[in-house]
């Protein structure tokens, strides 16, 4: 295993995902970061650098450099405060970036916020920005799916049964979640039956949007030994797509060499993984996950969600906290709000959904779209 | 009509000596790389690169038909996808024509054509690059 030095999780914070009409981005994410430092039982002038995710303020209020807003409102005026933006990565690259200082040295304790702010008239549907060819060829991102859902239906027989399993499941899980904001349960037929978003994909195979905010606070192995944090960040990977032409949209390279990497830091592999978090912004996405996790073989990842091996109690439960497509997806905050649920889950204090026995936990997220790949893709292991 | 619009990404396609459209792209003749969408710099070897069609005439590899509130004000629904052309080998993202959404299949060969199609980032109507399915030349 690797000699470098070791990250901690020393506090998470985590607000309801749902409509928070009434509030600023500013507010929630204060709050989380709030609850992150009583989490942790730290004072803000320890905290030597902070990361701020946001992705949507600069569009939808013209806000921008929001994070130093946010930290200064904490009390954590003076220290370095970087802005980040990686579409759905937004906040599991800055808790990326946030474990690289600590890794290198630079401070023992970094926060790092997500906070998004989306439920308002003029949130139209994602996409990679107006100035993109595919955007103005009417490429939405729940076509891109779509696409992928169509051409893994057709090489692995994949059908429209098991991929609405996915949202059943993850609506399950939803209901052992005070936080999450969809928590009754749904049927298959239900599913099947809303309306049609983007063939094959309907409305309940595709995330709801979300206000929301989100808190991870690292720490070195100095302080976690001080804070008696156990949960370890035993590997952080972040990587861009390769682009390639053409590109394989039933089996996704770039979430597959994401994974290989994350496997290889960390000394671990699918079978050592207790529980899972990944971007399962619409139905097909998780399936083409657990495939690129080595959850199961490629192509098998119909027959994987239909077995039961993803759901709690299965061998490997895949969103126990509900997912996006329950907990909804308050974009910068997502990848934050997943890294919680695996810190909470192997602290063993996720209640009613608690996969028990869970020593070592996966979070995985996925943002941005060019040339048929995704811009990022974030993978973290955690461990006890 | 037709002649009055402006594209909606200007030097996105251009018809060949043929009369027939097709999508503009970028060739590296180090590397023997397409590139579509346009690139100046070949991404292998930061060489400029040269402009050059890279097809207009392929099989359909994946196709949606979106039924959300379109943007652009394209038709309600409307079709997308990705289409291999056969000159380049390249995979590319297009519209298909809004009256042969119920026809589409994996595998389909198709053809570019531009038609009016919604609005562009000034709000103003202008043509976009559509697939078609092909017609046989002797159907003419």
């Amino acid at each position: 295993m690797s000699t470098e030095p070791k990250v901690f999780v020393a506090g998470i914070g985590v607000l309801p995902f749902g409509k928070h009409v009434e509030r600023s981005v500013t507010s929630l994410a204060v709050e989380a970061g709030l609850l992150a430092l009583r989490d942790a039982g730290v004072a803000p002038r320890e905290i030597g650098m902070g990361f701020f995710a946001n992705v949507l303020a600069s569009r939808l209020f013209g806000d921008s450099t929001l994070g130093q807003n946010v930290f200064a409102s904490l009390g954590m005026n003076r220290i370095p405060v970087v802005n980040v933006e990686n579409a759905c990565t937004s906040g599991s690259s800055a808790f990326h970036l946030a474990c690289m200082a600590i890794r290198a040295g630079e401070c023992d304790l970094v926060l790092a916020i997500g906070a998004e702010k989306m439920c308002l008239p003029q949130m139209g549907l994602l996409s990679s920005g107006n100035t993109d060819p595919d955007t103005l060829l009417g490429l939405v991102t729940p076509a891109s799916f779509a696409l992928r859902a169509r051409r893994h239906m057709q090489e692995f027989g994949t059908t429209a049964q098991q991929m609405a399993q996915v949202a059943v499941k993850n609506r399950k899980h939803a209901a052992l979640n005070p936080q999450a904001q969809f928590r009754e349960p749904i049927t298959l037929e239900q599913v099947l039956n809303s309306p049609l978003i983007a063939d094959p994909l309907t409305r309940l195979q595709s995330c709801p949007i979300a206000d929301g905010a989100a808190a991870v606070l690292l720490c070195s192995e100095k302080v976690a030994k001080r804070l008696s944090c156990r949960i370890g960040v035993r590997a952080s990977i972040l990587v861009s797509g390769s682009y390639d032409n053409p590109q394989d949209l039933a089996r996704w390279e770039t979430d597959f060499r994401c994974a290989q990497q994350v496997y290889e830091k960390a000394g671990a592999g699918a079978a050592d993984v207790d529980l899972v978090e990944c971007h399962d912004a619409f139905t097909i996405a998780e399936i083409m996950h657990y495939e690129a996790l080595g959850l199961c073989a490629p192509g098998e990842g119909g027959r994987f969600v239909e077995s039961g091996a993803a759901a709690l109690g299965g061998t490997t439960p895949v969103n126990v906290s509900g997912g996006l497509l329950s907990r909804g997806h308050p974009v910068a905050a997502t990848g934050l709000a997943q890294i919680a649920e695996v810190t909470l889950q192997l602290r063993e204090q996720a209640g009613a959904r608690q996969v028990h026995g869970a020593k070592l936990g996966l979070a995985h997220c996925m943002g941005g779209d060019r040339a048929a790949d995704t811009k990022s893709a974030t993978i973290v292991i955690l461990a006890t | 009509m037709t002649q009055s619009l402006a594209s909606v990404v200007p030097g996105l396609y251009a018809h060949n000596e043929q009369g027939e459209l097709e999508l503009t792209g970028s060739f590296c003749a180090a590397c023997q790389r397409y590139a579509y969408p346009r690139v100046e710099h070949c991404p292998e070897c930061l060489q400029p690169t040269e402009r050059k069609p890279v097809g207009g005439k392929g099989s359909i590899y994946s196709y949606t038909v979106i039924r959300t509130r379109p943007p652009f004000q394209l038709p309600e629904p409307y079709a997308v996808g990705y289409v291999d052309l056969a000159a380049s080998g390249l995979r590319v993202f297009g519209l298909f024509h809004p009256e042969v959404i119920e026809q589409l299949r994996i595998g389909m060969p198709v053809a570019l054509e531009e038609i009016p199609l919604g609005i562009n980032n000034d709000g103003q109507p202008c043509l976009r690059p559509v697939f078609t399915p092909a017609v046989k030349s002797d159907e003419h």
